[in-house]
């Protein structure tokens, strides 16, 4: 459980960083909803992460 | 395109009609309970959060912001999608303590009043505008299709104008559903799937207008990129707006949405088990918001394709409108009215608990307490209401000047000033409650100055306090304010919490609250001592009605009786209380009840370490613990498990006496459960076990040997031993308080049962003594029957020689008495032959032939007083034994039976047999033996006959023929209770088992 501190310092990384991320999901040359795609990787992931956890 | 406003209003009524239903028919369980708890409708009930702004207004955001628009989303999405870890300790928090709105979790976790009244006032300021947001867009939008013939937006309207008219009934209407169906807390369930209805409506008409400006407007996917190419401007508005980092800022004021924003915690914590869907809702509420942020751009693209007349933040509505769609514009402003109207209504609910738990109830005495909930919910009726007629005013009062993203913004920076609040109550459990008012109040007056004031005043400038120049304030600031406002708020909430020191209550919730810390919770004393206490007690504030449900209505809950009396039982029956009266009343009144009537004794015995507790909540964590903190719960559970399967009882008790640990050797021992008696008080134990426990616990001795207890009417002997155990908290205590005593200690105590060892040793005693008789009397026996025989032999010749009748007469009286004194050596030598039979020469015996001979025998004896003796002994009776010996047997008891039984007495010999043996009774019906012989009456020479009368030799020569014979003797005295008179000897012989085989008859007569 301690470890949620270093999950919120990632998020905060994370949260520095992101411009850095951010100007390239968003970069011009690429299509507009290169964003969407982006967000939809993330739900599958998310759903594949939590479909494997047994349930306890 | 326009519609008739017949038509329009009629619509908007069936929609909420249908809303209505959607409601009523859950709670009536007319929908499949499948339906209504699938995980699918709390992921859209919690779709709540995409209100008429998401609708309508993140239309301007995306024109105006380009992708940052898209923070708006991934803001929430990314809490949700880390709900395991950011939100789960909330919920859990919300659900263990029936926290139903921010203001109480804040409360809760900052033990102040002043912070629910404060809360509750930032939250009314910050939410005002949203409110104002919805019935805006509503009214808007129900202008745009109806009045408005060239679809505009009029300019500020005067006095009560049209539009403003259509704002009230909405606002009206909605009152009416929202009294109906939230002021009640069993309705619920109804709320939830109606609410998820409403989200359902809005992502579909969202959707659909985004196809349709796909494929209706741009002829699909490749003519929107052949679009783009042509008018590359678009993509450019994309970008450029991102380089400015304004959009950082909109991250930000959009990240903490889902804990902060009212009716997202009303609807995700406070009404949802979300522990149950946290996985569904990890990946299923960011697809949900996908689907709301897919159309965003080509919505806004199509409307500048169609040149829409109307301003961004209403495309959704205009790009159908332009298209003549009239069943695609119903369906848009359908989407629109359902989600301002989802957003209203948890809104007004989470704000109507706010204000009764903060403001109104803790100075409002309830005037008839018999009818407390009846009062509850008419007075959240009035605030609902009147929350309703405040919207209205602050719309009222805005009069249209201000577009859907400058009130959005307004609300969401003000929301956000209770990030740091909320941030440390589960992660930093140092923050304290003069920090939280500090921060928030200074984060608070920033924004009010900054975004508030001037959008109510038109104000640009303010003067600097102290200095000459002016301050830019207004919406066009907003970026700075934000940053501004929520450093300060940080900034003042850190270093005052810092400097100032956390109370006792405050740093007791915060332990609470800190779910991930394995602190140690203090175990605190209540001075009342039963359930029943707490009725009486409660009965004081809310009525003797009330105080009884309530208290039954938590004691179902706990499942525990109404007779209980363990402090810790009782503790965790307190807390379930004060929850279920805060989820009435809040958590202010309830915990002010509780104070005052069920205080926690701040007893010197206060630092005692909930160990009970810290389990608890280390079994219900157990599956989150990783690394070495889950090695180190295998630890504990295998040390545990080590002392729980002990094969030694042991207890362990708390400084207040109170019982930490019981093994199952000890509820064996003691034939108490654990869970009967763990957590509860050493006097409460049940007797012996309490006196002994307490005596010893409370003695100087760290061991008591063979300490004799009677259990069950049967002696015990326990030997105890005690040693200190030094918690972890005792030692932190004892190096800054020296000279404690080793009372104050914790202790464990062991108990052993010697019973077993303590009946062999006396055996071994009883038998030592018997073999040191039996040799004395050969020795006797052998030295007096030599002199006797010369006795005898003198004597004999006297009698031969004289014949003088007075010679003649002693001679007859020595005879007699060296007779006498011959059986005496006679007995003596057969007692100490006894225990040299072999086992190998036994035969079968029939007792019941073996007794009828001693009864014959008993007859002769004319000089003694008649009795009847009935031989009841069964005819299978057998044994395998010494003929002589059981003869031997029966005349001493039937003998003995006779002297103890008056003239015309009965004495029963009966049988009874089971596999192995074969028990024989011989019962009579005299005084009985009086409870102080018993014990002795097996010893050599013991006796109670006159002098003279017997030798005391009988029964001990019965018992240890019954011995050689491997049987038992039990004697049983009184044998009828009520009289208090008759003795029972009860003997157990080994059967002979050939017998069983060969059958009784074969065994000839002669032969038994």
């Amino acid at each position: 459980m301690n470890n949620q501190r270093l999950v919120i310092l990632l998020l905060l990384i994370a949260y520095i960083f992101s411009p850095t991320l951010f100007t390239w999901i968003v970069n011009p040359e690429g299509a507009w909803y290169r964003p969407y795609i982006m967000w939809i990787i993330v739900i599958i992931i998310a759903y594949a992460v939590q479909a494997r956890k047994k349930p306890s | 395109m326009t519609f008739e406003l017949i038509h329009v209003a009629l619509l908007c009524l069936f929609y909420l009609l249908v809303i209505f239903g959607i409601a009523t028919l859950t709670e009536r369980d007319w929908i499949p309970r499948k339906i209504t708890e699938h995980p699918i409708t709390y992921v859209l009930s919690l779709g709540i959060f995409a209100s008429a702004w998401a609708f309508y207004g993140v239309i301007d955001l995306a024109f105006q912001f380009g992708y940052g628009a898209l923070a708006y989303y991934l803001g929430t999405g990314a809490l949700f999608l880390f709900a395991p870890v950011a939100l789960e300790p909330i919920t859990e928090l919300a659900r263990r303590h029936q926290v139903h709105s921010l203001a109480d979790l804040l409360v809760f976790r900052y033990h102040s009043h002043g912070i629910g009244a404060l809360t509750t006032l930032c939250m009314l300021l910050g939410i005002l505008p949203l409110m104002a947001l919805q019935i805006q867009a509503t009214a808007d939008t129900m202008h745009i299709l109806t009045v408005s013939r060239a679809p505009a937006i009029p300019a500020a309207g005067t006095g009560l104008t049209f539009k403003d008219l259509m704002a009230l009934t909405y606002c009206g209407i909605l009152a009416l559903f929202t009294v109906l169906f939230g002021s009640n807390r069993e309705h619920h369930r109804g709320l939830i799937t109606a609410m998820a209805f409403e989200s359902l409506i809005k992502v579909f008409a969202l959707t659909a207008i985004g196809l349709f400006a796909v494929y209706g407007v741009f002829d699909g996917f490749t003519g929107l990129d052949n679009w783009l190419e042509r008018n590359p401007e678009n993509l450019a508005l994309l970008h450029s707006p991102i380089r400015e980092g304004a959009s950082h800022t909109l991250l930000l004021v959009f990240v903490a949405t889902a804990v902060t924003m009212p009716h997202i915690f009303h609807m995700g914590v406070a009404e949802n088990p979300i522990l149950r869907n946290t996985r569904a809702v990890t990946w299923a509420f960011p697809l949900f918001l996908l689907f709301l942020a897919l159309p965003i751009f080509p919505i806004l693209w199509a409307g500048f394709e169609l040149s829409v007349p109307l301003p961004a933040q209403y495309f959704t509505l205009g790009v159908p409108i332009m298209a003549e769609s009239p069943g695609l514009t119903m369906l848009a402003f359908i989407g629109g009215l359902s989600a301002a109207t989802g957003a209203v209504v948890v809104i007004t609910l989470a704000l109507s608990t706010m204000v009764m738990n903060h403001w109104i109830l803790p100075f409002l005495r309830l005037r008839r307490r018999q009818d407390i909930y009846s009062q509850l919910v008419w007075l959240r009726r009035t605030v609902i209401t009147s929350l309703f007629i405040g919207g209205y005013l602050f719309y009222w009062l805005l009069d249209n000047q201000q577009s859907l993203f400058h009130l959005a913004l307004v609300a969401f920076i003000e929301t956000l000033q209770f990030l740091p609040g909320i941030f440390a109550i589960v992660f930093w459990a140092r923050g304290n409650r003069r920090g939280v008012i500090a921060g928030l109040t200074a984060g608070t007056i920033v924004w009010a100055i900054g975004m508030l004031v001037p959008m109510l005043s038109g104000l640009e400038e303010i003067a600097v306090p102290f200095g000459d120049g002016t301050l830019s304030v207004g919406m066009s600031h907003w970026s700075e304010i934000t940053v501004i406002s929520l450093g300060l708020n940080t900034l003042i909430f850190i270093s005052i919490s810092l400097l100032t020191q956390q109370t006792e209550e405050e740093a007791y919730s915060a332990e609470l609250c800190a779910a991930d810390e394995l602190s140690h919770p203090v175990r605190q004393a209540l001075d009342a001592h039963s359930a029943a206490d707490f009725k009486t007690r409660l009965a004081k504030p809310l009525g003797k009605v009330t105080a009884s449900r309530e208290v039954d209505i938590a004691l179902r809950q706990l499942g525990l009786a109404i007779s209980e009396r363990r402090p810790y039982a009782l503790r965790r029956l307190r807390d379930q209380l004060e929850a279920n009266l805060s989820g009435l009343m809040g958590i202010h009144v309830a915990g002010e009840i509780m104070d005052n009537q069920l205080p926690y004794k701040l007893a010197e015995a206060r630092d005692t370490v909930d160990i009970n507790l810290i389990e608890n909540r280390l079994s219900q964590y157990r599956n989150h613990l990783t690394g070495m903190a889950a090695e180190l719960n295998n630890l504990r559970l295998y040390h545990r498990k080590t002392l729980q399967e002990l094969p030694m009882a042991v207890c362990s008790l708390g400084r207040d006496k109170e019982i930490l640990m019981w093994n199952r050797a000890m509820a064996n021992l003691t034939g108490i459960a654990s869970e009967d008696v763990l957590g509860s008080h050493l006097d409460d134990l049940a007797q012996p076990w309490c006196e002994l426990l307490v005596n010893f616990s409370q003695g100087e001795d760290a061991h008591l040997y063979r300490h004799e207890i009677n259990l069950s009417d049967r002696p015990h002997w326990i030997s105890l031993h005690k040693a200190a155990i030094e918690g972890p908290s005792t030692t932190r205590r004892t190096a800054s308080q020296s000279g404690f005593t080793k009372v104050e200690d914790d202790q464990v105590i062991l108990l052993e049962d010697v019973t077993e060892t303590q009946l062999l040793e006396q055996e071994l005693i009883h038998s030592e003594r018997l073999a040191s008789v039996g040799r004395l009397a050969a020795g006797v026996a052998h030295e007096i029957g030599n002199p006797i025989t010369g006795i005898a032999c003198l004597c004999q010749n006297l009698r031969y020689d004289t014949d003088n009748p007075d010679v003649l007469e002693t001679a007859d009286q020595i005879l007699s008495q060296t007779d006498r004194v011959t059986r005496i050596v006679q007995s003596l030598v057969s007692y100490s032959h006894s225990g040299q039979n072999k086992k190998s020469a036994f035969e079968a015996v029939v007792l019941r032939e073996c007794a009828a001979e001693a009864i014959a025998l008993l007859s002769l004896q004319k000089d003694k007083q008649y009795v009847h003796f009935d031989n009841d002994l069964a005819e299978n009776a057998i044994i395998a034994g010494d003929q002589q010996k059981m003869i031997q047997v029966f005349i001493n008891l039937l003998a003995n039976a006779r002297d103890a039984s008056e003239e015309e007495g009965h004495v029963i010999l009966a049988s009874s047999e089971d596999d192995d043996d074969i028990s024989i009774t011989v019962t009579d019906d005299g005084e009985g033996i009086p409870e102080e012989h018993i014990d002795q009456i097996l010893e050599p020479f013991f006796t109670t006959k006159d002098p003279g009368e017997g030798t005391g030799l009988g029964l001990a020569l019965v018992y240890s023929i019954v011995e050689d014979h491997g049987g038992t003797l039990d004697i049983i005295s009184p044998v009828n209770r009520d009289t208090n008179r008759g003795a029972q000897i009860l003997i157990k012989l080994p059967r002979h088992l050939n017998s069983l085989i060969t059958g009784v008859q074969t065994i000839p007569r002669s032969e038994a």
